[in-house]
């Protein structure tokens, strides 16, 4: 565990509201390492949407940098940001955000399709536990189920990074726990990288390491030398 | 199938309403496309196919005599490939009632076929014998003259009787005028027979010479060099005029007639594609705010911008495909129907629609062109579409206040329902400009349409009752003295009579030319609203925009009297002649110059008798013109222009239609939630349906103002491009014609309205709320 996939280096993001300046971010730094299971827990504007985003080269900073592999992806262009999306980063998000006309399966394939290494459809279903529901379409799926798909896709990239923005924020307990035990299992099983954003502390328990925020900075990173089983996570 | 096709493919059936609503405005702006662009080259063809298989003349030379000699002394020489000799006469046909004056042009043909002008036999047989004539078919249908009738003519002071063995058509009579003066063909009382050659040399009187000769050119290019050579080589035989193929009056005519039409068909269909392409650029640019989020997906996922614009622009691609098949065919279809309707205007015996397979093509092409162009500027949107924030419920819509609730005055006397419906509209300025915009094209192109209509009937009446106000015009034989007027008065009860001139110039300014009637009239005219100085001349307006004079230019005429001189003449006045292309100058002047002194071959007159009766055995008159035959002969030829005009009204209808049709879907589907929020609240489908109702209608209002003025510069625009020698539209706009537009167009707006209400009242709008997912 000691390769650094991602180096976020004094990050900050600054938005320009009219006459005042919002600090998204505020000289942020951090490490990521391979196959680590990284959790972001922070209040409600705290910065953490907009971390994740630069991290996933969805956005970029105002300063500082961030490195993948070794390349500075800050400094990308567009076009090579698109790929880095593509090939090394899996996003799953608060509401799922499936392909309403897809099925669950075309829903996988349509992101596999695009990439240079995907990962076997069938295989990755069955991690995330959906063999027998794929060919429904979201609107005739529950929420977990749903989300199942999203991890699903986001995975058949076979990404290096896994980054999830609240995965259970909108699920049942019962579902949520389930959904964290998808994401731990993708985690051993593919070696990614994962980063789950959170406002729940009890998720925490369950990291590697937990990276505590608040408007815009970084105020603590803990070291969880002994995560826990998600299913043993106690709200 | 790549995962993203599926993803369009389902789109476009789920949202099938709006996808139809997309495909009608194409197909309706390609099916007006093809239908009148094809139609214009369907006539264009079948004109040209029929001067060519009738191997129609280059040069038509006339000359007091010719020998029969000079027909194949003139093979070879200059580029000329053929010539034909003939008999041309003019002369009175002899009839058993006796107030009518009717005359027929009898023209010399060989026994079984001419090289040169053939006829198109319609009933009957083409081979003719002495005492045999064929006739043309216009003149027979008009006075009812069937085969092996008999007919009776006066040739070289004689009588002689004929046998009608032939109906005919031919290219050098589409129109049969008996000269330029004759604005309207009237079949009824001119028409043309044809005689066998030998035999019409024998009886006419002219010692079997000949009096003009058509000639065919190997190629087109130099006609003007050979024109110009038979001009000089000619002169000895008293050569009278020499006409190009161009200026051939017919030939001229019909021209003009589908150069109108390819006109028409070049600028009215792009107004119409220009805006069913505004329509799909908003339409998916609509698409694209809606799948927002979707877009926002796919390029987290990776897509790179080009992906998904491609992702998108198929979805145009297939709207220009099928718009443009459909659009093609019908168009196509209707083309055939439109050129067999004009056709009939036209005389001529056969139709020649190809079907050219390259045209659909090009038409599907010019669909899918446009709807690409379109597409791109409609989802140019997609660019600027950031994942993160896309991901992100929609920043609510800002609960901006109106500019209007700034007039507290009026805003706080409206009810809620105007005060929600005022809204929108500010909301959603774009889409309700475009309805707007669609409501005042229709409106604008309905007051075209009825402008068009009516410009017909005050054109005629201005031309024949304020611009030319005799009732009678007598055309003599040939020229006679002056003196010959006050013949008239002892046989009649004349109340105005004057002596006139009317002869053919060839008018010349620098290289333009035209062959045009110059009318020397008496100073102090009552028959004429123009004053003719002591000297000049007075050009009609589209004979000067045509030689491109100005006041007080000098212009060329040159004479088609054999011995008489050319001579340059200042241009004094430029006038307004809404029917007709001529020339005006003082009687004693034009004589002065180009004749001889105190001369005239005709007069106008004013007299309550019936004067056609009475002059109808009066020596030396060759025409009398009555204001109501004029009436009739014009009221004939609009005919082609009626079409026209019932086509345009069904077109811009449809227009209107669609755009509001489609407008109204789009909306229904994009504010499903907010309905049926309101369903929920307790509103009903017809509350809904008023509110939608209220909100076009104010921009139907609007829509309908702004097409006011956009149909006064249409209708310049038009009276510019329309404008030919045989008309020029620059008469004004009437109230009329204003109100029946917007009567029109509200009737085309209801309709489009009532249509929607079964739409909404269809829609399930308890699924709407429960289908929330990107
Ligand atoms: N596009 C933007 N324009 C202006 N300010 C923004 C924008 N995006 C985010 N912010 C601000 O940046 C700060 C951090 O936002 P961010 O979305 O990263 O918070 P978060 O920790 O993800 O919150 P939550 O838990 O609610 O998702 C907030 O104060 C937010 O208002
Ligand atoms: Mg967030």
């Amino acid at each position: 565990m000691s390769d650094i996939v991602l180096k976020v280096e004094s990050l900050s993001k600054n938005y320009q509201m009219g006459e005042v300046v919002v600090k998204a971010l505020e000289n942020v730094s951090f490490e990521a390492y391979k196959g680590e299971f990284i959790v972001i827990l922070g209040p409600s504007g705290s910065g953490k949407s907009t971390l994740l985003n630069i991290m996933g080269g969805m956005d970029t900073p105002s300063n500082g940098q961030v490195y993948f592999n070794g390349e500075l992806i800050t400094a990308m262009s567009d076009k090579e940001l698109t790929m880095y999306r593509r090939n090394k980063i899996g996003f799953v998000f608060q509401f799922y955000n499936l392909m309403s006309t897809l099925t669950a399966r075309e829903n996988v394939e349509l992101a596999s399709e695009i990439c240079s290494d995907p990962i076997d459809i069938d295989d990755v279903l069955n991690s995330v536990g959906l063999l027998e529901r794929t060919d429904h379409f979201p609107s005739q799926m529950s929420g977990g189920e749903q989300q199942r798909v999203a991890i699903a896709r986001a995975v058949a990239k076979n990404p290096e990074i896994l980054l999830c923005d609240e995965p259970t924020g909108a699920l049942d307990f019962e579902t949520g726990i389930s959904i964290l035990r998808v994401l731990k299992e993708v985690n051993k099983k593919y070696k990614d990288t994962v980063i789950v954003i959170t406002h729940n502390a009890a998720i925490s328990q369950m990291a590697d390491k937990v990276i505590k925020m608040r408007s815009g900075k970084i105020i603590e990173i803990i070291k969880n030398k002994n995560p826990i089983a998600p299913e043993r996570i106690e709200w | 199938m790549k995962k993203l096709d599926k993803r369009l493919l389902r789109m476009i059936k789920i949202t099938k309403g709006q996808y139809i609503a997309v495909v009608l405005i194409i197909v309706t702006g390609i099916f007006i496309f093809t239908a009148v662009k094809n139609s214009a080259l369907n006539l264009r063809d079948t004109v040209n196919d029929y001067y060519d298989s009738a191997n129609f003349g280059d040069i038509f030379v006339s000359a007091v005599s010719l020998p029969e000699k000079i027909e194949k002394e003139l093979i070879g020489v200059q580029n000329i490939s053929g010539s034909e000799a003939r008999l041309v006469l003019d002369v009175p046909l002899i009839l058993d009632k006796e107030n009518e004056n009717v005359n027929v042009r009898v023209v010399s043909i060989d026994k079984s076929e001419n090289k040169i002008n053939k006829l198109f036999i319609n009933e009957g047989k083409r081979n003719i014998s002495e005492k045999n004539i064929i006739v043309i078919k216009q003149f027979a249908d008009a006075r009812k003259i069937k085969l092996h009738d008999e007919i009776k003519l006066k040739i070289n002071g004689r009588q002689h009787t004929f046998n009608v063995t032939g109906i005919a058509s031919s290219p050098e009579y589409v129109y049969i005028m008996e000269n330029e003066q004759t604005l309207m063909p009237d079949p009824e009382n001119f028409g043309v027979v044809y005689v066998e050659e030998n035999y019409l040399r024998q009886i006419s009187g002219t010692n079997g010479n000949f009096n003009e000769i058509v000639v065919k050119l190997n190629s087109e290019n130099d006609i003007d060099k050979t024109s110009d050579f038979l001009k000089d080589n000619l002169d000895k035989y008293g050569i009278k005029r020499v006409v190009k193929k161009d200026e051939q009056l017919s030939f001229g005519m019909v021209d003009q007639e589908v150069e109108g039409l390819e006109k028409m068909s070049q600028s009215v269909p792009i107004i119409f594609l220009t805006f069913a392409g505004i329509m799909l650029a908003n339409m998916l640019s609509r698409i694209v705010k809606k799948d927002r989020t979707s877009i926002g997906v796919l390029k987290a996922l990776g897509f790179t911008n080009y992906e998904i614009i491609v992702h998108y622009l198929k979805y145009a691609s297939t709207i220009g495909i099928i718009g443009g098949i459909i659009g093609s065919l019908i168009g196509t279809a209707l083309s055939s129907m439109m050129t067999s309707v004009y056709l009939q205007y036209f005389n001529i015996p056969m139709l020649s629609i190809k079907f050219y397979f390259s045209r659909i093509l090009a038409a599907i092409l010019l669909s899918l062109l446009l709807c690409m162009a379109a597409g791109l500027f409609g989802i140019r949107g997609i660019l600027k579409i950031n994942p993160a924030e896309s991901m992100q419920a929609e920043a609510p819509k800002q609960g901006k206040r109106i500019f209007l609730e700034s007039i507290k005055f009026i805003w706080n006397k409206l009810s809620f329902s105007w005060k929600m419906v005022l809204r929108n509209i500010f909301r959603e300025k774009k889409k309700f400009l475009l309805i707007a915009a669609a409501v005042s094209i229709t409106c604008s192109m309905l007051i075209m349409t009825f402008w068009m209509n009516d410009i017909i009937d005050v054109m005629f009446n201005k031309h024949y009752t304020e611009f030319m106000k005799m009732q009678y015009n007598v055309g003599f034989t040939s020229f006679l003295d002056e003196n010959t007027k006050n013949e008239f008065s002892e046989i009649l009860n004349v109340n105005d009579i004057e002596g006139r001139v009317e002869l053919p110039f060839e008018i010349v300014n620098g290289s333009k030319s035209k062959i045009v009637t110059v009318i020397g009239l008496e100073k102090n005219t009552v028959f004429y609203d123009v004053n003719v100085a002591d000297e000049g001349i007075i050009l009609s307006s589209n004979l000067a925009d045509y030689l491109n004079v100005r006041i007080g230019d000098k212009i060329l005429l040159k004479n088609f009297m054999p011995d008489k001189d050319d001579g340059y003449v200042i241009v004094k006045e430029i006038i307004n002649q809404s029917l007709g292309i001529n020339g005006y100058m003082n009687i004693d002047y034009m004589n002065k110059l180009f004749l001889d002194k105190d001369i005239i071959n005709g007069v106008y007159i004013n007299s309550l008798d019936d004067v056609s009766k009475i002059l109808d055995n009066v020596d030396n008159i060759s025409s009398i013109q009555s204001q109501s035959d004029m009436k009739g002969m014009f009221e004939q030829f609009t005919g082609m222009i009626a079409i026209s005009i019932g086509s345009m009204i069904i077109f811009s209808g449809l227009l209107g239609f669609v755009i509001v049709y489609s407008m109204t879907l789009m909306s229904i589907n994009e504010r499903a939630l907010e309905f049926s929020a309101l369903r929920v609240m307790g509103f009903t489908t017809k509350e809904i349906f008023y509110m939608l109702i209220k909100e076009n209608s104010i921009m139907s209002f609007i829509g309908i103002v702004l097409g006011i003025p956009l149909g006064k510069i249409l209708i310049d625009y038009m009276g510019k491009m329309f404008s030919t020698d045989i008309y020029t539209m620059k008469e004004p706009l009437t109230a009329p014609e204003v109100i029946w537009a917007i009567i029109f167009t509200i009737a085309f707006l209801i309709l489009a309205q009532l249509i929607t209400y079964v739409k909404i009242y269809k829609l399930d709008f308890m699924q709407s709320l429960k289908s929330r997912i990107s």
